[in-house]
């Protein structure tokens, strides 16, 4: 089948082989943007606020960054902030930093409590 | 299909300035937005919000929809069961008026076309144009393939042992003439052992495949792990109760503890208080490190249902005379 401009579906498995999903995968910045559907620059300015680090190196061109597989739902967050609520990025990165703790100060709560 | 009152879901008259509405939009988007509300059906309302912003912010399809919402609180509306009294709501079948939007140019300020609108809201705008991301064809230039995410829920203690799973993924594909139509696959997913809540999956070359020789995207699958009865996780920390007799936790006991992947004797030391939480290092979700589990002590009373064990209690409050647990909060 020659590929023209309708979405090809991908090759099925073979039957009866199950697929190995990997969870230690890494991003590069630009397989980062196409995963979490951000723009490059979105992407540049929320690692200039802290709200992702590149897990090495981290300095130098930006080409050569990794970035860890937990950053995919940060990115994606990050997206839905400055997408739905127009912020930018210093506020993403304080609307995330702000969740985070909100998220640890209930789980102490929770075990203050008795679970 | 039902009539949706934009106005009402932002909270604002029909009269209202574009100031106003955008304002009203911008608070309720914050209130409701799912990574920040705890309100209970934060996706829907927001939806919602959105929606009606989408509508009325928007010069041309805010007049449009001012057409419409006029006849249909006049009760002129057309299709079947309309009535004439001028009732707005209880849901009254809606179809738009034949001819009610000739004169009305949309110019489409998209947005990147992943948009999920009602059936209302379409049936007036119209969908958005299939294949957001380069609908026409580029001759001849590879270019990767998109990624493709979904989410499985998996129970807590597939979660721990892994497994392979069954997953249903449905995705809009277009044809050679663009007709979007949803497409089925089924895939065998290998889960690895001690997968978190939140945590993504890759599945390499899953996604659309690449034109030319340029590689296909990616699957990404998002783990949610739906609640258990008995067990709570906490990012890799599981807590569950244990349930002990009066006598237990004043004497100690060992007592046997199910968790997720078999179960544990541990030892309760005389004098436990309810509420404390017995650290079982880790027994959490399996992992490099793994989690610890908490056994949260609770006190179970027996039913007092007879002369013999109302007396047994009689007798152990004759062995605390000087016990008194509101003695602190006394007047």
């Amino acid at each position: 089948m020659t590929s023209t401009s309708a979405t090809p579906t991908p090759a099925a498995p073979a039957p009866g082989a199950a697929l190995s999903a990997q969870i230690d995968f890494e991003f590069s910045l630009l397989t980062l943007g196409r995963a979490s559907r951000a723009a490059r620059t979105d992407l540049l300015a929320w690692i200039d606020e802290g709200v992702l680090t590149p897990v090495a190196p981290s300095t130098g061109d930006a080409a050569t960054w990794r970035f860890g597989a937990d950053s995919l739902a940060r990115a994606q967050a990050a997206r839905r902030l400055a997408d739905d609520l127009a912020i930018n990025a210093a506020g993403v990165a304080l609307v995330l930093d702000l969740l985070d703790h909100i998220a640890e100060l209930q789980a102490r709560l929770r075990h203050a409590s008795g679970g | 299909m039902d009539f949706k009152d934009y106005y009402k879901t932002l909270g604002v008259a029909s009269t209202a300035s574009a100031d106003e509405i955008k304002r009203a939009y911008r608070k309720l988007a914050r209130k409701y937005h799912p990574d920040v509300s705890k309100e209970p059906d934060a996706e829907a309302r927001f939806k919602d919000v959105a929606e009606a912003n989408e509508a009325l912010c928007d010069v041309e399809r805010r007049a449009a929809y001012d057409t419409i919402a006029d006849d249909h609180r006049s009760g002129r509306s057309s299709g079947p069961g309309s009535h004439q009294n001028g009732s707005r709501r209880g849901g009254q079948p809606f179809s738009p008026p034949p001819g009610w939007d000739s004169g009305f140019e949309f110019s489409g300020s998209g947005s990147d076309g992943e948009s999920d609108h009602s059936d209302f809201f379409e049936s007036l705008f119209g969908r958005r144009a299939a294949g957001g991301d380069g609908a026409q064809p580029r001759a001849a230039r590879a270019r990767p393939g998109g990624d493709h995410h979904a989410k499985i829920r998996i129970d807590l203690v597939e979660a721990w042992r892994g497994g392979t799973r069954s997953v249903s993924l449905r995705a809009p594909v277009a044809d050679a003439q663009g007709h979007v139509l949803m497409q089925e696959r089924q895939l065998e997913v290998n889960i690895p052992k001690g997968v978190r809540n939140g945590q993504h999956l890759r599945l390499a070359g899953q996604g659309s495949a690449g034109t030319g020789d340029a590689p296909a995207g990616d699957l990404f699958l998002e783990i949610e792990i739906a609640p258990h009865a008995r067990f709570r996780l906490d990012g890799r920390d599981l807590f569950v109760d244990l349930l002990l007799a009066p006598w237990e936790a004043a004497l100690g006991a060992t007592v046997q503890l199910a968790l997720p992947d078999g179960s544990v004797e541990l030892t309760v030391p005389p004098n436990a208080k309810p509420g404390r939480q017995l650290r079982l290092k880790g027994k959490g979700l399996p992992g490099t490190p793994p989690g610890d589990a908490y056994a949260v002590l609770v006190l179970a009373l027996p039913a007092t249902d007879s002369p013999e064990a109302q007396q047994a209690w009689r007798t152990l409050a004759e062995g605390y005379p000087d016990f008194n647990p509101r003695a602190a909060t006394a007047g």
